[in-house]
């Protein structure tokens, strides 16, 4: 579903963010992706929505590869993705359900399917009730819910979050990363980026990919993997 | 379209700050350029009713053959830049000289011979009612053995010819300032204003927008603010020139053709300012 072949990738011609990186996510996989500040994970993630084109090496999202996929393929390949950030990027002039509706809206949905879509994956987030609610008027728990609901709504194959607990204290971030949990047993992988590691805990039998300086050092499951917090 | 214009209209309406000034910058250079051009076309008018008081007059020796006269009449009327040549004869001189005298007109009565010359009058067309041309006609006119005397104001029309210079170089000058004034406060409002909406365009890319929705959904609302600003700038240029007119006569105030084209030239520099400033956000992938 995600593959990344020997990629590396920069900002400028002279310089690499990331140099050498391969690995694969299956169908429902539930995967994090840690490594300290500045290691190269939100480029990572870049890759995969394709803010940002490999330098050398191939990323490959469901059909679409990174060197073969026209630029103005590339909004179809995000529709296939739901992406979550930090700050939650929420829209502060609409209301909750307006801010998940408008990703069903830019794909030319029907109203009545929007609709529908827009009911069904606030029920099942929690957030009934909240849809008249401006994001100022909800906690940042609940800010971050509607923007899972966002990212959710389109019904990608997988969810990506760049440091969605880093807004949260860590009660909320823990019952975020339960949501997440949850929504990838219903069957939607889930790719987590964080350098929180007190996520982590309790979770030794989750995968987990580790970039350091740009380098994917780790990538598996066994828990023994314990890197020094350095941040 | 729907969709499109439902984004558009949110934008629009919650976007309220931003909104307001590319509005105002457009309305504002609008009216600027609209009273500019008001004040160009009543010059131009001033200049056309002076112009058309430009008229060549050849008087003509009592003794002159009917003959040639005739003949010369026919021979300038074909000259270029010429409008008509129009004979005026002895008798009809002296009536219009009566008319104008008026009451004192008695003093004319007790004349035995009629001292009033025959003449020439003769008309330029238009495009041709400057020094230039009109000496060219005067000098052809004076050459006649026949012709006494050529009278075309030459003063006068020398002033009409400096003022015509100043008016156009002054117009040109300041049209082509106002206008540039008018395209960067405009296009600065418009970078602003898609510069506040950065986080709507991130978000729009993120959730899989195409480029042309993101570019159709600006350009409406680009088009709807720049419309608004020219119904401001023309409602105002209105006020203006119906102030003026009831003021000051005769002024020539624009048609309602005209206000229609403030409307579209808004819109348009509107449409054509979101298009320049999004080009650069849609060009990063
Ligand atoms: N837009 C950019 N232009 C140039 N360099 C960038 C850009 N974004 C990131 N970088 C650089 O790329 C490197 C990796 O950044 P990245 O954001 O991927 O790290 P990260 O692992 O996500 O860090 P953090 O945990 O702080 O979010 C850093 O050295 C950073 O300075
Ligand atoms: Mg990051």
């Amino acid at each position: 579903m995600i593959e990344f072949h020997n990629v590396s990738a920069g900002y400028s011609r002279n310089s690499r963010v990331l140099e050498g990186i391969s690995f694969h996510i299956d169908k429902s996989e539930f995967v994090f992706l840690t490594g300290p500040s500045g290691s190269g994970k939100s480029t990572l993630l870049k890759l995969i929505f394709h803010e940002l084109i490999p330098q050398t090496g191939e990323v490959t999202v469901a059909d679409f590869s990174s060197n073969k996929i026209k630029r103005r393929k590339i909004p179809y390949l995000r529709r296939k993705l739901g992406i979550v950030f930090q700050d939650f990027a929420l829209l502060e002039n609409r209301t909750a359900a307006e801010n998940v509706a408008f990703a069903l809206e830019v794909t030319n949905a029907s109203r009545s399917f929007i609709r529908m879509r827009v009911a069904r994956v606030f029920t099942q987030l929690g957030l009934a009730g909240k849809e008249k609610c401006f994001p100022q008027e909800l906690s940042a728990g609940e800010q971050q819910r509607v923007a899972i609901a966002r990212a959710l709504v389109g019904e990608p194959f997988i969810l990506i979050a760049d440091e969605p607990t880093g807004n949260l204290d860590p009660a909320i971030s823990m019952d975020i990363l339960r949501l997440m949990i949850e929504i990838n047993t219903l069957g939607t992988a889930v790719l987590l980026a964080t350098h929180d590691y007190s996520l982590l805990k309790g979770k030794d039998d989750f995968r987990r990919l580790h970039l350091s300086a740009g380098r994917l050092v780790y990538d598996g499951s066994n828990g023994n993997f314990a890197p020094v917090p350095e941040d | 379209m729907l969709r499109t214009s439902k984004e558009a209209i949110l934008g629009f309406t919650r976007a309220k700050a931003m909104s307001f000034f590319a509005i105002l910058a457009t309305a504002f250079s609008l009216l600027v350029l609209g009273l500019f051009s008001l004040a160009l076309l009543n010059l131009n008018a001033l200049i056309r009713y002076l112009e058309n008081k430009v008229e060549i007059m050849a008087y003509l020796r009592d003794n002159a053959d009917p003959g040639l006269v005739g003949l010369a009449l026919e021979d300038l009327s074909k000259l270029e830049g010429v409008h008509q040549v129009r004979y005026m004869s002895k008798q009809k001189a002296l009536e219009n000289f009566r008319a104008d005298l008026g009451p004192d007109s008695d003093l004319l009565q007790d004349l035995e011979t009629n001292p009033v010359p025959a003449s020439f009058n003769i008309t330029m067309k238009p495009g041709y009612r400057d020094t230039l041309h009109v000496k060219r006609i005067a000098d052809e006119a004076q050459a006649l053995t026949f012709v006494e005397e050529v009278d075309y104001g030459r003063e006068w029309l020398r002033w009409i010819d400096i003022f015509k210079h100043v008016v156009s170089v002054v117009g040109a000058t300041a049209g082509a300032l106002l206008g540039l004034v008018g395209i960067i406060l405009i296009s600065s409002a418009i970078k602003i204003a898609v510069f506040s909406r950065q986080k709507e365009i991130f978000v729009m890319k993120i959730v899989g927008a195409t480029n042309s929705f993101i570019r159709r959904s600006f350009l409406l609302e680009g088009f709807l603010k720049g419309a608004i600003g020219g119904l401001l700038a023309a409602g105002m240029i209105y006020t203006v020139s119906e102030i003026f007119s009831y003021k000051i006569r005769p002024v020539v105030a624009f048609s309602d053709r005209y206000y229609l084209y403030i409307l579209l030239a808004g819109a348009l520099m509107g449409l054509v300012g979101s298009w320049i400033s999004l080009g650069r956000y849609l060009r990063r992938i």
